[in-house]
């Protein structure tokens, strides 16, 4: 009897303490929360307040708050569709970011299927190895070697000349920037990318391989009803995530292989912010076309997602 | 009759199969010769002389073999310099963001943690939304960390993304550890550093590999908010040569250039091969790591 009273009073006791005696007996992790938050407000949430001076005429004297709102507010948005370049500036920023995708994205699950169906252990890990090597390098890198590369006595002009096409300096205006960009972007992330497919096939169960194989299916047949099922969930999800990213071409690039030959047809949103509020100091202004490209990204991903959910509600995001 | 035909069958799908395999193999070594080749070629390039580059007969090795490229480089430039401030700046990097990611980590992985819902919404908007190019720089102006490595070490400290996945590494450490610990008047603190962090050692190895790789990869946040070149990161440097002031303040460099005795490719890709080196020679190294952190990352995340 005295038993059962003293366990009927450990959730009465419970229930007593209130979320602050709770927080207190907790302040231990309090504290070691209290550093990582304190940095993250700083370097992530005030930067985030600091968007509000998209709509306002911000002055470093007066602060985000205290400088004044912009008469209209929505002036600097009108200001950038206003601006003759917009339309061009948006325009290459879509057609760079879509182009990108569609090249290294089927690229990557493509050399991901053709590493499985290779049977040699020590071959494939040795391919895997050496495709790895390009995702460490930098953008300086990758961009120096392209612009050696391109130059009428770089690597790329030898293979013109062995093709018996004439040297030209690819470096020289923009007709050359979009597979220049493209196939140095393949180059770069199709081995790394594949990681993600690979590590989704090495879960597939392989009795379907032998069931396969006593049906005689073919090496297509197996591809199409075994692999693909398998890693159709991943390839969703990477989908919907690199969707949110079609607007944020890799612009650090692109501001490298920017020069003074073709630097109007190169622009995208992410070097014209660079020059707009770096270079010249046009704080508002690139905030505003800085938010105006983020909130297009952000509904994207959304869209993509909803769009996913009611398609095949297991591969959606969230 | 139909049994010999089933066997013809299975054996028309062997040879296709082989044929296929014989295909894929080809096909691989021609890839990889892709992935590789560039790398041999800059190699090559920047120890040949003018001549054989500019006639364009330098492919995978050397022609005409000298070092006059990397001796401009050296000679020239502060890149010693420019090393050093990477490793101090690599090495904050890792060592702030280890810490500070840890740190909350392991206080989203304590069940019984009161703010632990709010928090993670606090984590999981910053995956999403970010203030952008111009707040930040303004943000870092006002603080009064521009031209100061604090500027490239403290913005992307701590990261709601790898958190997550210090937390999912942490689950999986059994909570028993954790009540005995506790029991034995262990506070959390030392439950973190005397427990857990040992117990992670993989999980240290790769991220800590990975904000060196991504530190020692960056341009950007230096172009942003470093002014002196003096503070500069080698990537910057090698910005500096192949993209706006070239070999102009090199004056060995520029004099050997007009007179025909070095092509400028030789200085660009000796400063090219002088940035990947570190990172190519530890490559072999620690490439199963990196491996790893990514399927951690694609599994548990």
């Amino acid at each position: 009897m005295a038993k059962r009273s003293n366990t009927t009073s450990i959730p009465y006791a419970a229930k007593k303490k209130t979320f602050w005696q709770l927080l207190w007996k907790q302040k231990a992790l309090c504290i070691m929360a209290l550093a990582p938050l304190i940095m993250l407000i700083i370097f992530k949430y005030v930067p985030m307040y600091g968007i509000l001076i998209a709509f306002k005429n911000y002055k470093a004297s007066k602060g985000v708050w205290g400088s004044n709102w912009l008469e209209p507010v929505l002036k600097n948005f009108i200001k950038f569709f206003k601006n003759v370049n917009s339309g061009q500036i948006i325009w290459n920023t879509l057609k760079i970011g879509v182009l990108n995708l569609l090249f290294t994205f089927p690229a990557a699950i493509i050399f991901a299927i053709l590493l499985n169906e290779l049977r040699g252990k020590v071959f494939k890990s040795a391919v895997q190895t050496i495709s790895y090597i390009p995702h460490f390098l930098s953008v300086v890198v990758i961009c120096s070697m392209l612009n050696g590369f391109g130059s009428t006595t770089g690597l790329f002009n030898d293979v013109r000349d062995f093709l018996g096409m004439a040297r030209v300096d690819m470096n020289n205006g923009s007709q050359y920037f979009l597979p220049l960009y493209l196939g140095s972007q393949v180059w770069q992330t199709v081995g790394w990318s594949s990681i993600m497919y690979l590590s989704a096939l090495s879960n597939v169960d392989v009795t379907l391989y032998d069931v396969a194989n006593i049906d005689g299916a073919n090496r297509w047949q197996k591809i199409k009803n075994i692999i693909w099922p398998t890693i159709k969930p991943t390839t969703t999800i990477l989908l919907i995530m690199n969707l949110g990213n079609v607007l944020n071409s890799d612009y650090t690039k692109i501001l490298l292989m920017q020069n003074d030959t073709n630097r109007s047809q190169l622009e995208v949103i992410g070097t014209f912010v660079y020059q707009k509020g770096i270079v010249e100091g046009k704080f508002s202004y690139a905030t505003a076309v800085n938010l105006f490209i983020s909130v297009i990204g952000f509904a994207l991903v959304f869209g993509a997602n909803m769009i996913t959910r009611k398609i095949n509600p297991e591969n959606s995001l969230w | 009759m139909s049994f010999g035909k089933a066997k013809k069958q299975n054996n028309k799908i062997h040879i296709g199969s082989r044929a296929f395999d014989v295909f894929l193999i080809a096909f691989m070594i021609i890839v990889s010769i892709i992935f590789l080749y560039p790398f041999l070629n800059v190699i090559a390039t920047s120890l040949s002389s003018n001549r054989m580059i500019t006639t364009g007969q330098v492919t995978f090795f050397p022609k005409e073999f000298h070092l006059d490229g990397y001796k401009a480089l050296f000679k020239d430039e502060n890149i010693l310099g420019a090393y050093w401030n990477t490793i101090v700046i690599a090495v904050g990097t890792m060592i702030v963001s280890l810490v500070l990611n840890s740190l909350m980590a392991y206080v989203m992985m304590a069940p019984e943690f009161v703010l632990r819902k709010p928090l993670s919404i606090i984590l999981l908007i910053t995956m999403f939304f970010s203030g952008g190019t111009v707040p930040t720089y303004l943000l870092i102006q006002n603080l009064g960390l521009y031209d100061s490595w604090w500027s490239l070490i403290l913005p992307n400290a701590v990261s709601a993304y790898n958190i997550f996945i210090y937390r999912s590494f942490y689950q999986g450490i059994s909570p028993e550890i954790r009540e005995a610990a506790r029991i034995d008047g262990a506070s959390e603190f030392q439950i973190l550093t005397k427990i857990y962090v040992p117990l992670s050692k993989a999980l240290y190895a790769t991220f800590g590999l990975f904000s060196v790789v991504g530190v020692w990869n960056s341009y950007y946040e230096a172009l942003l908010y470093i002014k002196d070149p003096a503070k500069q990161p080698i990537q910057m440097l090698l910005r500096k040569i192949v993209f706006t002031s070239g070999t102009a303040n090199m004056s060995d460099a520029q004099q050997m250039i007009s007179n025909g005795n070095l092509n400028s490719l030789n200085v660009q890709y000796a400063c090219v091969i002088a940035t990947i080196g570190p990172i190519l020679l530890v490559y072999p190294f620690i490439q199963k790591y990196f491996a790893q952190g990514v399927q951690v990352g694609a599994v548990k995340g």
